[in-house]
């Protein structure tokens, strides 16, 4: 298992639980989308998971070590690579050190941007020496997915990475996503309402409400056609 | 004509002696956000450092190195000890760090006693300048400022680690998600802005008293230059240390002390009251 999470509980204020008891398991190479209503807990759960909020109970074990309650540079240097909602690039940095800051932190790396990085998502080696935060919505989510993959990690965390990007780009960031994936055995965790980009990259689906995973859903293609389960668990 | 190069001078050795003591603040308050009541105290300690080291026969120099060294570490322990369980919390902060500022204040006080101490002047004498006759030392004073403040850029925007300093500032949460160790960065970028207020103190005291107060005549104005400058700015920083340190000895020049005083507080709270967020605002 890549990752196992058992009995999850955490939450912001004292005696209120986002996480109720969540529990979830993904392979290695596996692809999994979280799906469900605002405010049921799924940017708590990444969070927790890359060590911005401590959990008060239960286990997250990732590839074998207990990682719960680690501070975020631990889980990160453990192989989690972290693509928050809101994208979080340093604006005032250059694409160029955004992208550094990919490999500087990890132990090994070195200090200078692989080629890889312009291969990509290439309008990243157009906007080289441009501030990171005057590129547009949509070009800043490749540099932040990018960032994320600098670092090797064996699990990526896609908090809703779709936010505010047209369509097309979804779809492209999606395709390259899934393609890069396969190659490199990468196992994804994906936080998301765009059900296109769901569809591209997620081998399976979890239903998320009242801080547990209430249902599982294997044949992905299902959520397009289900209205039932669309209603149930996304339309308010 | 001598007396406008006597006064210009004097100014751009009292910009560039303000922008020596700036500098740990610029780290500490403009960049870390933290504000650091007992930054005087830190400058004051490095300067007794030199004190105990010239009377135990130490060469000058290597008494300013101690004193780096000696107030670089006291900042790691107060990093430790008091300032990261109040990061983010400013009237904490400015509470424990006034705490702070006692303390150290009475410990030096009951180490080193009350009274003032002069040292002498490690390089008396003067040189002509321009056809002035100028002090040697206070060219020392300006050499070591613009060298430092020189090494600070090039530390923070030229080099890897300065980059890693940077992306802490600036996305504390984000740094610690791609790996960067967001605690020793703390501590370290802590005890530099600590290490840099010590050599402050090393450096000046030799051209002034040293007593338990001398470092509250720096403070103010070096809050004030950091904030007329604009905040995470090193480029502020000096233009805000050329704003008010040119301000007051031009200014002192021609007016009682106390009016100059007057005068540049009223420039500050004018610029501060146009450029809420400093001059430096747009470029760095």
């Amino acid at each position: 298992m890549m990752l196992e999470i058992n009995g999850l509980h955490a939450g912001y204020l004292k005696g209120s639980q986002v996480l109720d008891g969540l529990s979830m398991k993904i392979g290695k190479g596996e692809s999994v989308a979280i799906l469900g209503r605002n405010g049921m807990g799924k940017t708590t759960l990444m969070r927790t998971l890359t060590g911005h909020l401590k959990p008060t109970a239960g286990s997250i074990r990732f590839a074998g070590a207990d990682i719960a309650g680690k501070p975020p540079y631990r889980i990160a240097r453990a192989g989690i690579g972290y693509v928050p909602q809101g994208r979080d690039i340093f604006s005032d940095f250059t694409v160029e050190e955004n992208l550094r800051m990919g490999v500087l932190g990890k132990p090994g790396l070195g200090s200078t941007v692989p080629d890889l990085a312009f291969e990509l998502f290439p309008i990243l080696a157009e906007r080289r020496n441009q501030r990171a935060g005057t590129m547009s919505g949509g070009q800043q989510q490749q540099l932040a997915i990018m960032r994320a993959l600098l670092g090797k990690p064996d699990l990526l965390i896609l908090d809703e990475p779709s936010e505010g990007i047209q369509p097309s780009i979804v779809h492209d960031i999606g395709t390259t996503l899934r393609r890069y994936a396969d190659t490199h055995g990468l196992t994804i965790l994906l936080v998301e309402q765009n059900l296109d980009l769901v569809n591209l990259l997620a081998h399976h689906a979890l239903f998320m409400e009242n801080g547990t995973i209430v249902e599982r859903v294997d044949d992905i293609a299902r959520l397009q056609t289900d209205a039932d389960l669309i209603n149930r668990y996304l339309t308010v | 004509m001598e007396l406008v190069l006597t006064i210009g001078l004097d100014a751009l050795s009292f910009v560039l002696t303000l922008l020596l003591v700036t500098l740990g603040l610029v780290i500490v308050y403009g960049m870390m956000n933290v504000i650091n009541m007992a930054h005087g105290e830190l400058f004051l300690l490095g300067a007794y450092t030199l004190v105990a080291a010239q009377s135990a026969g130490l060469p000058f120099w290597a008494g300013v190195l101690l004193a780096m060294l000696v107030v670089g570490l006291a900042g790691l322990l107060i990093e430790e000890l008091v300032i990261r369980h109040v990061y983010g919390r400013p009237i904490d902060t400015i509470l424990a760090t006034w705490g702070l500022s006692i303390a150290i204040k009475q410990l030096i006080i009951i180490v080193f006693g009350p009274a003032a101490i002069s040292l002498t002047n490690p390089l008396p004498g003067s040189v002509s300048v321009l056809g002035i006759d100028y002090p040697a030392y206070r060219l020392v004073i300006m050499a070591v400022s613009a060298f430092l403040a020189a090494t600070v850029y090039l530390v923070l925007f030229r080099t890897s680690i300065g980059l890693q300093i940077r992306s802490v500032i600036a996305n504390r949460g984000m740094a610690g998600s791609l790996g960067v160790n967001t605690r020793l960065m703390d501590r370290g970028t802590f005890a530099v802005g600590a290490a840099l207020a010590g050599i402050a103190g090393a450096v000046m005291a030799p051209i002034m008293s040293v007593d338990p107060q001398m470092g509250v005549g720096f403070l103010i104005p070096a809050f004030l230059a950091v904030l007329v400058g604009g905040l995470n700015s090193l480029l502020g920083a000096v233009i805000g240390a050329g704003i008010i340190g040119g301000a007051s000895t031009t200014l002192s020049s021609g007016m009682a002390q106390a009016t100059a005083q007057i005068c540049v507080f009223v420039i500050a709270i004018v610029v501060i009251r146009l450029f809420p967020n400093g001059l430096s605002k747009g470029f760095r």
